[in-house]
């Protein structure tokens, strides 16, 4: 009996210590929430080069360019690119841009009704090919660099394969590959489920619900312990800043085309096409062996998105013997936004492109319009033909992580 | 003649001296109407008088109808059919009381089961069985009530609404059955942090950081919602929510498209026809620059 007494009398104490803690919180709170907050996305300047359609290329220019080829981000149609420029400090671009090297990424609008008919097809032969030729005529390079994430990842590796001529090389980031897996919740509901008829009947499949799913991915700590934490911090203006940023990320979510959710759900989710290289766009089968350029593939070990199991087959089933994989201890969108990933992708990222670029030399000469450009493709730069270029195998075998700290999966 | 023939002749002789003088009586209405009318030529292909040659010709197939109707044998038959309204009724209200009597049955054995026992962690054999119970009660009584066939010119569109309420009513079902899951993992944590508190106080170990209590928890119920979304039963259960939603969704766009006509405003189908048009040929158009680009290299 006495025992309980204490402990009732330590609760009742502790109790009153909150409420007062809670009081002084919510007066701070409060000043800060009324104060003028630094909430901005993708801070980092940038150009538009190119419009088609929704789609716009954005150029990121560093003060100074130190490597040749120029790397283009293929961003997934789930969310939007700006998750790589979330914040100064925590910037994927910006990281990139300190080392020199040129980014071009893609932003792919705000689907509406009329694009429900679009297909993958038409993302990967149509806008990103287009884009690719626009990148490649306005630097006079054969090849580009070529980076996805995610679903833009899957993009990526489908356009490496059908048009490996033009990539120098490939860096796969939380792509999922091999859709054969239980281990995460999206790839049981998107096999289970007729998620793909949702496409159809809204038109496009809606963002907002997208997102309602992946809320109930893990509705514990997404819809109730996320916010619970939230109201604990609410009075740090720092704390309550990078919440906002990731808020206005998270919630920013653009329909997907009806046609290309249904095909990627049908296509990759169910059938698991594409590591089989069973795979067909617009009758062109996508056969991973063509994929014989150097390819570093990222992912995140605590991923509940597209877990390792999705990603780690890729380097296994693509043609190139230069081929990486790099498992970070980290989540979905860990990789890009963590202070931690941040110490170690970007400059690996740039580290294993320079090795790659052998001794080739920034040119001089580029151009600023690509109308400039011949048209004809028969210009010589650096002694490599604009319109065919032979892959270079750097490395006859799998290469080893740079950084002790960069988990090898394999 | 027993009492009941005599009843019954009671009321035929009624209803015969009813149906008479409702006959003379609407006989005189229209003569009183019409009689003022004169009944030269000119005034015969009026519009007036062709109504009230309408009107008689009316009257007249009313009158016929009604002595018919008055003779003793059809009478008899008329009144046997006006029986079986009310036991056709009486049936209709005994198959819906008896499925409601049915589902409050359910109920009140899901409503005992609450709080009798919750294994954590193990969502086999969930009680759904309101949620099922309902579903074949509404398909088996009620739901043949809007399938019944629908005649006449306006049979397509009162076909549209019956589907319109039935698609609304399953996924009204399904809606509530996949919120009812989001509510077990909630359940079950709360038993398991009864235990828990239990067992921390038998040791005398109990926190007085609220917010140690919160972290436990949340991670049980984390714990269980993961094992939930894991399950096949919350795989079915979201199907069935999304196939219910997506034919609600077709249905409420059929009936939308019905009353959208009447406007002069594109609907959706309509659009969708035209994007389709413009996306072929887009597709046509570039693909023709290509093959044009490259004969001229």
């Amino acid at each position: 009996m006495s025992q309980s007494n204490v402990a009732v009398n330590l609760i009742l104490k502790k109790l009153a210590e909150t409420t007062e803690k809670a009081k002084t919180r919510a007066k701070k709170a409060s000043e800060v929430l009324l104060s003028p907050l630094d909430t901005e996305l993708s801070t980092t300047p940038y150009e538009v080069v190119y419009k088609e359609d929704r789609v716009r290329l954005k150029y990121y220019r560093p003060t100074e360019v130190k490597q040749k080829y120029p790397l283009l981000v293929v961003y997934a149609l789930i969310n939007r690119e700006t998750m790589l420029d979330l914040q100064p400090g925590r910037s994927v671009v910006q990281n990139f841009l300190d080392s020199g090297l040129e980014v071009y990424m893609i932003d792919w609008g705000y689907p509406t009704r009329k694009d429900k008919y679009v297909t993958i097809d038409d993302h990967v032969n149509g806008y990103m090919d287009n884009i690719v030729d626009f990148i490649r005529k306005k630097h006079q390079l054969p090849q580009i660099n070529l980076m996805g994430i995610c679903m833009g990842g899957a993009f990526c590796v489908m356009y490496s394969a059908l048009h490996s001529e033009k990539i120098k090389n490939l860096i796969t980031t939380v792509t999922p590959t091999n859709f054969d897996t239980d281990k995460g919740l999206l790839h049981v509901w998107m096999k289970y489920t007729d998620a793909f008829l949702m496409g159809e009947s809204y038109g496009n499949m809606p963002g907002d619900l997208m997102n309602l799913g992946f809320l109930l991915l893990n509705p514990a700590r997404l819809i109730l312990d996320k916010y619970v934490g939230f109201y604990e911090n609410m009075d740090d203006k720092d704390f309550v800043e990078n919440f906002i940023r990731m808020e206005k990320w998270i919630f920013d979510s653009p329909d997907v085309p009806a046609a290309t959710f249904h095909q990627f759900v049908t296509d990759c989710y169910r059938k698991n096409l594409l590591i089989q290289s069973k795979l067909e766009l617009n009758g062109r089968r996508v056969d991973l062996k063509n994929i014989t350029m150097p390819l570093l593939n990222f992912y995140g070990q605590y991923d509940h998105l597209v877990p390792p199991e999705a990603c780690e087959l890729l380097t296994k089933a693509v043609g190139s013997k230069d081929t990486e994989d790099i498992c970070l201890k980290t989540g979905h969108i860990g990789i890009y936004v963590s202070s931690k990933c941040q110490r170690e992708f970007g400059p690996k990222i740039v580290k294993w492109l320079k090795e790659r670029e052998g001794d080739a030399k920034v040119s001089g000469s580029r151009s600023d319009k690509a109308s400039d450009i011949s048209q004809t493709g028969d210009r010589k730069i650096a002694g490599e033909s604009l319109r065919y270029v032979s892959p270079k195998k750097l490395v006859g075998k799998k290469s080893k992580p740079a950084s002790p700290e960069l988990k090898k999966a394999n | 003649m027993n009492q009941d023939q005599k009843k019954e002749t009671v009321i035929t002789s009624l209803f015969a001296q009813w149906t008479k003088s409702a006959t003379d009586f609407w006989g005189n209405m229209l003569q009183m109407q019409f009689g003022m009318s004169d009944a030269s030529e000119a005034s015969r292909k009026n519009p007036f008088h062709q109504t009230q040659k309408a009107y008689e010709s009316g009257a007249k197939i009313l009158g016929a109808l009604i002595s018919t109707l008055s003779q003793p044998e059809n009478l008899e038959s008329a009144l046997k059919g006006m029986d079986s309204l009310p036991e056709f009724i009486i049936q209709m209200a005994q198959q819906s009381w008896e499925s409601y009597l049915e589902l409050q049955k359910k109920m009140a054995e899901s409503a005992a089961k609450i709080g009798q026992h919750t294994e954590a962690y193990k969502f086999e054999g969930i009680d759904q069985n309101v949620f099922k119970a309902w579903r074949d009660i509404y398909e088996k009584e009620f739901r043949q009530y809007l399938n019944v066939p629908q005649l006449g010119l306006n049979r397509f569109h009162q076909e549209r609404i019956a589907r319109l309420i039935d698609t609304l009513n399953i996924f009204q079902a399904s809606l509530n059955e996949f919120i009812y899951m989001f509510y077990i993992p909630i359940e079950k944590s709360g038993a398991v942090m009864q235990e828990k508190i239990e067992q921390l106080a038998e040791k005398g170990e109990i926190h007085d950081n609220f917010k140690e209590y919160y972290n436990m928890w949340i991670k049980t119920l984390e714990g269980h919602y993961m094992t939930l979304l894991k399950s096949p039963e919350y795989a079915e259960v979201m199907n069935n929510t999304i196939n219910a939603l997506v034919q609600y969704r077709e249905a409420k766009q059929e009936v939308l498209y019905d009353i959208l006509k009447e406007f002069p405003i594109p609907t959706n189908k309509d659009m969708d026809e035209l994007y389709n048009d413009l996306y072929i040929l887009k597709k046509k158009v570039s693909e023709l620059c290509r093959k044009l680009d490259e004969s001229r290299q």
